[in-house]
């Protein structure tokens, strides 16, 4: 079975246990408005342009995303997404194996949204499986229940994005409603998976009291929370928004002293450990 | 009351232009009153006559006496003075010296010189008596001083070391730093090492313990005398602004590990996250299969320490010893004496040459016309041998009177020289290492696939037109450059990998080829020290796509920024070297962000598992880094690892600095 995926990063040491290659999937069903992916958000390849490396020497003329090896010696453009097996990806993450077996580390998929791709998720977790790693998986939840159950079989830890408390909020920052989410949440939780919320905390948006005591009730109330990661908005996105000519959202990034203390705020609530992620 | 602190502000306010003044004037002084003088005894008259006038200053937040008074050099003041100088780059015999002390080696030297009866040995041995009874004083003197500042503990330890044997775990720090000190500063050297220090020391931790000291105030006398390696040479770099003084950017080396780690290895890492400075270098001689324990902790200071410390696979190097022809015992008794020069338990004398590689490819493939690359690598190992035979025969011979700087004092902490009354570089040491560094591995390799590729492969040019381009320095062919410099190279885990494994054993089977006398060794390794640059501005294109003049790549790393896949990748394709034929050589890792020991134990644990060879990280921040390049007096303590060793970042010329900001950060 093939996919389409954007990236595969090794030596990925915050997406899990361990050191951990980190498959990116292209493709979401969300459009965040602080997505630092944005070359993620639609499944098809797409042609990244940086005007200002570009020497007009004219090679890419007649570039498209299906020309084979493209290449631009000033790295003005680049072609973003590529169609793999799950073979293939399988034997680029396998070639870490000693650093996962010394790290007690493994293969994260993301994106993306892994499970706007159930299938070939779930092939690549049972390959992984079956090759003896660790498997995690980072989602922003919004999937239909029976997929998630299916994930669920080949996946020992979910990074699971937790990002607006209010469900008007959320459909407005994030084009979805969070139902679904939190239902898969429980279920997740049934399943007696283990879960580390993902949050970001995106001044002008989120990053609001209400929002942060929403995060240590979730945490308190599920049995299957191993963490809270912390994830302040930063703008390492700002130059792919540009890349594909689109408009980079104005999002200030917190200070450091602002984000110890979100953290040490929510820390009080809850006795599931919070670090910044 | 001893301060830490207080000890690591005043090498900061060190001033890399002033000499050790003291010593300067009294040789100045020396060098016109002695010039008629040539008698077998002279520089022996004037290292005791120096040692018997130079202060003998304790401060109140010293651990240990023994510092030299800096200043400016006076003006018209040649400093530093050679009048008396040495080699430095060994390790000195402290385990003996603290067992029988300055006497027992004597009466060992007058014993063997008195049986021997000829005029040479009788010579050694009244110039070694002149040494230790100068030593001796020298310490009674600091003695007296310790008194006078009611140091009582101090005051007893010298009146007792390093003339006599130590009898606690304060008197051997103090009898070690004296020696140390005197080598290094007043005789003139840099780089001697404290060869395996958790080996030597161990009993005297233990003994310690039974007395009641504690291993916190133990980590913390050490911590004290770990610091004091730092007034050795101040701030100075390598290579950059050379402080006036022979020791200068001397680097101190602390070795521990290797076959059975003790609970007193643990302590030195204690100590050496206490101290936290650039020197001394802690070399770790690591089993992938150490005691837990112990792993756990040298992972824990390599988090801390980074760019101050190495860490080498000890088994590996080992078993390359053995390989080499070196009896196992001695070879399980390795440390190093230096960011790269290795030493066999104190009996070796080391000769190092770095080999003009890269300069020696490009000398190949102007020199043939060949038709495979089986052709190219015939010639180039040919080539390469004839060269370092060449170097070899100089090395081997008896260097005492050529140099005339080996000066007695490294005689006497060299066991096997002592008590055959011989200096250490006559050529007879039992293990003589030459170490023969290969800069700029990856360049030539990258280079040899390019030259497949395009020319036997593809046949896209001819050879002699592709030599032509690459001698023109790609004029007119930038566009073939730009492809070029977009092959996926050495470092990545692919399969363009194998032809810098060819290149490194290209080398390897050349300096096994070398003809060397029975106790001469080739000691091969991938190291560039500062060739990478230092060489690179003078030599022309090499086929990778490197321009004339452009840096070669550092160490065992690949070319500046080949590396595209990841620090695994990396890693794996540098396992791939053939390492089980090198005792030296080094990696520098950069990381950006501070890694967990965990991470480093698992990544350094594969590499080994792997087959790889050593490991030094840096963790900079780059931002940090431009900002000290504006700002230099705001990051006055940043180091980062620089070829085998930490520096002082502010410290560095430019292009050092851009060279560390050139890396690729994980």
């Amino acid at each position: 079975m093939t996919g389409e995926i954007f990236n595969i990063q090794k030596f990925c040491v915050n997406d899990g246990p361990g050191i951990r290659t980190t498959v990116f999937f292209k493709g979401c069903p969300l459009s965040c408005v602080w997505c630092h992916n944005p070359e993620s958000r639609s499944v098809k390849k797409q042609i990244l342009c940086y005007p200002d490396k570009c020497v007009g020497c004219g090679r890419c003329a007649h570039l498209t995303v299906d020309t084979p090896d493209f290449f631009c010696p000033n790295g003005a453009k680049e072609i973003c997404g590529r169609t793999v097996s799950t073979d293939e990806v399988i034997a680029e993450v396998m070639k870490d194996k000693t650093f996962y077996e010394n790290s007690g580390g493994g293969m994260t998929l993301s994106g993306g949204e892994p499970l706007f791709q159930p299938e070939f998720a779930l092939e690549l977790l049972q390959k992984a499986k079956k090759e003896g790693l660790h498997t995690a998986i980072e989602t922003c939840g919004f999937a239909a229940k029976d997929t998630l159950r299916k994930i669920a079989a080949y996946t020992d830890l979910f990074l699971f994005d937790f990002k607006e408390s209010v469900p008007a909020l959320h459909q407005q920052f994030t084009g979805v409603d969070n139902r679904v989410i939190l239902e898969n949440l429980k279920l997740l939780d049934e399943l007696g998976k283990d879960i580390v919320l993902r949050c970001p905390i995106i001044p002008g948006y989120n990053a609001r009291p209400d929002h942060y005591a929403a995060i240590a009730r979730v945490a308190e109330k599920f049995n299957h929370i191993i963490g809270v990661d912390i994830e302040p908005y930063h703008s390492l996105g700002e130059g792919k928004y540009r890349a594909l000519g689109k408009d980079v959202p104005e999002i200030t990034m917190p200070v450091k002293e602002e984000v110890d203390t979100v953290i040490a705020d929510i820390q009080c609530k809850t006795s599931v450990p919070v670090r910044k992620g | 009351m001893p301060d830490l602190s207080k000890l690591k502000e005043l090498i900061f306010e060190t001033d890399d232009n002033a000499c050790f003044i003291e010593r300067e004037r009294i040789l100045a002084r020396l060098d016109k009153e002695m010039a008629d003088y040539n008698g077998a005894d002279k520089q022996a008259r004037v290292f005791a006559t120096l040692l018997s006038e130079v202060s003998t200053p304790v401060y109140a937040c010293d651990y240990f006496a023994g510092r030299v008074v800096e200043g400016l050099p006076d003006e018209g003041m040649k400093a530093p003075s050679i009048l008396l100088e040495a080699t430095g780059h060994m390790s000195f015999d402290y385990e003996k010296l603290l067992r029988v002390g300055l006497k027992g080696i004597l009466d060992e030297i007058c014993a063997v010189a008195h049986k021997k009866g000829d005029d040479a040995s009788l010579q050694f041995s009244d110039n070694a008596r002149i040494l230790v009874d100068a030593i001796r004083d020298f310490a009674v003197r600091y003695a007296d001083e310790a008194e006078r500042m009611g140091r009582e503990r101090m005051a007893k330890a010298l009146r007792i070391v390093p003339f006599e044997p130590a009898y606690d775990f304060y008197s051997a720090l103090q009898g070690i730093w004296l020696i140390h000190m005197i080598a290094s500063c007043y005789v003139g050297a840099r780089d001697y090492a404290f060869g395996k220090f958790d080996g030597y020391m161990e009993t005297y931790y233990h003994k310690a313990l039974e007395n009641g000291e504690t291993r916190e105030e133990l980590a913390e006398l050490l911590a004290g005398f770990l610091v004091k390696t730092n007034e050795i040479c101040g701030r100075c770099a390598y290579d950059y602004r050379t402080k006036p003084v022979l020791s200068f950017s001397s680097k101190q080396y602390v070795n521990i590990g290797g076959e059975v780690p003790n609970e007193f290895s643990t302590v030195v890492l204690d100590a050496a996250m206490r101290s936290n400075m650039a020197q001394p270098e802690i070399t770790v001689l690591l089993k992938p299969d150490a005691d837990t324990a112990f792993t756990q902790k040298v992972f824990e200071a390599q988090s801390v320490l980074t760019d101050k410390m190495n860490i080498y696979n000890y088994p590996a190097t080992v078993a390359a010893f053995i390989n080499m022809g070196i009896d196992e015992k001695i070879a399980k008794d390795y440390t190093y004496s230096a960011c790269c020069t290795v030493d066999l338990h104190y009996h070796t004398y080391r000769r190092e040459y770095y080999v003009p590689v890269p300069q020696i490819l490009i000398q190949t493939l102007e020199g043939g016309d060949y038709t495979s690359l089986e052709e190219v690598l015939e010639a180039f190992r040919h080539r390469l041998c004839a060269d370092m035979q060449h170097n070899a025969d100089e090395e081997q011979q008896d260097r005492t009177q050529a140099e005339g700087k080996y000066f007695l004092l490294d005689a006497l902490l060299m066991p096997d020289s002592a008590v055959e009354c011989r200096y250490p570089c006559d050529g007879t040491s039992p293990y003589n290492l030459l170490n023969l560094f290969c800069p700029g591995i990856a360049t030539v390799g990258d280079s040899l696939m390019v030259l497949d590729k395009l020319v036997f492969e593809e046949k896209r040019y001819t050879y002699r037109d592709f030599i032509t381009i690459v001698r023109n320095n790609f004029e007119n062919h930038e566009e073939l450059r730009q492809e070029i410099l977009n092959y996926t190279k050495f470092g990545n885990d692919t399969a363009a990998d194998k032809y810098t494994v060819l290149a490194a054993n290209a080398f390897l089977d050349a300096a096994d080829a070398l003809v060397l006398k029975r106790n001469f060794f080739a000691a091969p390794g991938f190291y560039s020290l500062q060739r990478d640059n230092f060489w690179a501005g003078e030599v022309g294109a090499t086929p990778d796509g490197r321009k004339a003049g452009e840096p070669f790549s550092e160490n065992q790393s690949p070319t500046y920024g080949a590396d595209k896949n990841g620090i695994t990748a990396l890693l794996k394709s540098l396992s791939k070297l053939p390492f089980e034929r090198t005792v030296t050589g080094g990696l520098n890792l950069t990381f950006s962000q501070k890694m967990s020991p965990d991470i480093l134990q698992a990544l350094v644990l594969s590499y080994f598992q792997m087959g790889g060879f050593h490991v030094g990280i840096s963790v900079v921040d780059k931002e940090t880094l431009r900002d000290a390049m504006r700002n230099p007096d705001k990051y006055k303590s940043l180091t980062v690892r620089l070829y085998g060793f930490s520096e002082y970042f502010v410290s560095l010329a430019e292009w050092q600095q851009i060279a560390v900001l050139n890396r690729t950060a994980y």
